[in-house]
């Protein structure tokens, strides 16, 4: 498995048995953008996290990083960012103290925990202690602390569970936002449909301890940053230019996930409340299957089009893409040429 | 019989006995303790009750086999006339040594406890941010745990001072060397010296009072901060 590009992969070759559940999973995880690791509760995805850190003491088999062993590396030696479910920030120290602790040890750069603090806006927590953060503050807390310390890699293990809705898309632009300006590639165990939409660049399914395959990124349009303001971008994408909430830099690459949440109509769809419509071309269509290959300027995004009747709109004809609500986040600039592994 | 400033030496030589005493047994019983909480050796419980005899054990049965150990025909006791000329037994030094294991629970305890409560969760915290074990037991372990150890070093001090059994049978009552106040209240009752007495009861009666209020505002506090 790890033969081909060993460089720019997670390797993994792991087995680990418990008296009432064992894990046998073997996969090359790229080494770009977030890979979700989804699956149900029980079904492993937090031990191979663990396993991949180096927490697990039972794992026996294979792990290695960008054609470095890490087999029989401690944890400490692995210089991974571990953002835990339940958080597990240090009581006795302060925020400042959180996010030094890491940094200290790994010999972060000045800067680079400077841009930890701008990226995910600790400056006014800094002198508090973790008791009197709130939910999303100490999420927010977790995941500098493990940045900070400068990580090749950041393991986060459901970092949004235990948070209302509000909350979880309140804090997924700052992941997406750390992760792609930090350049670092993340592995995010979820089971969240919406966190996996918005979020995965890629997505590796587990049950019941063994790993049953790979999903894509959902349909998503991608667009480049052409100006910005304090707490907005312009995006030029699908052929439009648009103003959106969201940190970046001029240049960078963006992305609005279509998710589940669109409206494809094949007649204009007139005045509407969406927050965006797009004109498209239809380039397939298959009845069979009841997938559309659409082309919206020069981007070909595969769309299901699934209607009782089976019928689907014929090659060549126009077709209009409505989005209620707009999402984007940046993504890391080689993700627009290979979406999946 | 005791005169006025007769009490000082008692209790001069009872401090130093106390606070030698509790410097050893941090030193000792953190290690014991740690294993303890962190272990999942079969042999656990046994090492438990091993460190909790003292607390069951009449202090008589504990100080008739520390005094066999530590007499200068017995292995132990003779390897130390030769290493320093002196016998362990009736010296300061076996005195030392004696109250470090009738004092050992004391300390183990609360540090198991305390440690217990720090949990593996900090620990994997601390390892996966590039800190070594040694690292993460003195950064995060040890700074979580500080109740603990000054509940252990308040008890392990107290329970030093209050001791008389075990020093009378290792150390018996020698003064200067191994008259403790607890020795010096014994003898004072035994030659009817009541004034002695009463001070030094009534010294140490108030001395184990606030030493444990100490313990218990300290352990409260720990309660209400949530640490």
């Amino acid at each position: 498995m790890s033969d081909s590009v060993a460089s720019d992969v997670l390797a993994v070759d792991l087995q680990i048995t418990y008296s009432d559940f064992a894990l046998d999973v073997a996969a090359d995880i790229p080494l770009t953008g977030i890979t979700a690791l989804s699956g149900a509760s029980g079904s492993g995805k937090t031990t191979l996290l663990r396993a991949i850190a180096g927490l697990e003491r039972h794992a026996k088999g294979q792990v290695s990083f960008a054609g470095q062993d890490w087999t029989n590396l401690p944890a400490a030696a692995r210089g991974v960012g571990y953002v835990f479910q339940d958080a597990r920030l240090f009581p006795h120290l302060d925020v400042a103290g959180n996010l030094a602790y890491g940094a200290k040890r790994r010999a972060t750069p000045a800067a680079q925990i400077t841009a930890v603090i701008d990226a995910l806006d600790l400056g006014p927590l800094l002198h508090r202690v973790p008791a009197t953060l709130s939910g999303g503050e100490t999420r927010r807390v977790a995941l500098g602390r493990a940045l900070a310390s400068g990580p090749r890699i950041l393991l986060m293990d459901e970092p949004l569970t235990g948070l209302d809705r509000a909350r979880k898309a309140d804090l997924m632009p700052y992941i997406a936002r750390a992760v792609a300006s930090f350049d670092v590639p993340a592995l995010y165990v979820t089971h969240s449909a919406a966190e996996i939409s918005f979020l995965a660049d890629r997505t590796l399914n587990i049950a019941d301890g063994q790993l049953t395959g790979w999903s894509p990124a959902v349909p998503r349009l991608i667009g480049q940053v052409v100006d910005t303001a304090p707490g907005q971008v312009e995006l030029a994408i699908a052929g439009t230019h648009i103003w959106l909430p969201g940190h970046g830099a001029i240049d960078q690459v963006w992305t609005i996930p279509l998710g589940q949440n669109y409206l494809i109509s094949a007649d204009p769809p007139g005045m509407s409340n969406a927050a965006l419509t797009l004109q498209a071309t239809i380039d397939q269509a298959d009845p069979g299957s009841g997938t559309l290959t659409v082309q919206i300027a020069g981007q070909h995004l595969h769309l299901p089009w699934r209607r009782l009747d089976g019928g689907v709109p014929p090659a060549g004809s126009p077709l209009w893409l409505s989005l209620p609500n707009l999402a984007a986040r940046p993504i890391h600039t080689e993700l627009h040429i290979t979406d999946s592994p | 019989m005791s005169q006025g400033g007769g009490l000082w030496g008692p209790i001069w030589l009872t401090l130093q006995l106390a606070g030698m005493t509790t410097l050893i047994l941090l030193l000792v019983a953190t290690p014991i303790a740690w294993w303890l909480a962190n272990t999942r050796a079969r042999i656990r419980p046994m090492i438990e009750a091993l460190t909790a005899l003292p607390l069951v054990l009449p202090p008589t049965v504990l100080g008739f086999y520390l005094l066999i150990l530590m007499s200068p025909t017995s292995a132990i006791g003779g390897f130390w006339v030769r290493l320093t000329g002196e016998a362990l037994t009736f010296s300061f030094t076996g005195l030392v040594i004696a109250s470090i294991f009738y004092s050992l629970p004391f300390a183990v305890q609360p540090l198991q406890a305390a440690f217990q409560s720090v949990g593996r969760g900090m620990m994997e915290a601390a390892a996966t941010l590039g800190a070594s074990r040694l690292d993460a037991f003195r950064s995060v372990a040890l700074p979580l745990a500080r109740r603990g150890v000054l509940t252990a070093a308040v008890l392990s001090f107290a329970h030093t001072v209050g001791e008389f059994g075990v020093v009378l049978m290792v150390g018996g009552n020698i003064p200067g060397s191994t008259r403790v106040i607890s020795i010096e209240i014994y003898s004072a009752v035994e030659t009817l010296d009541y004034r002695t007495a009463h001070v030094l009861s009534g010294g140490l009666l108030v001395f184990s009072f606030i030493v444990l209020t100490i313990v218990y505002i300290t352990n409260q506090r720990g309660v209400r901060a949530g640490v």
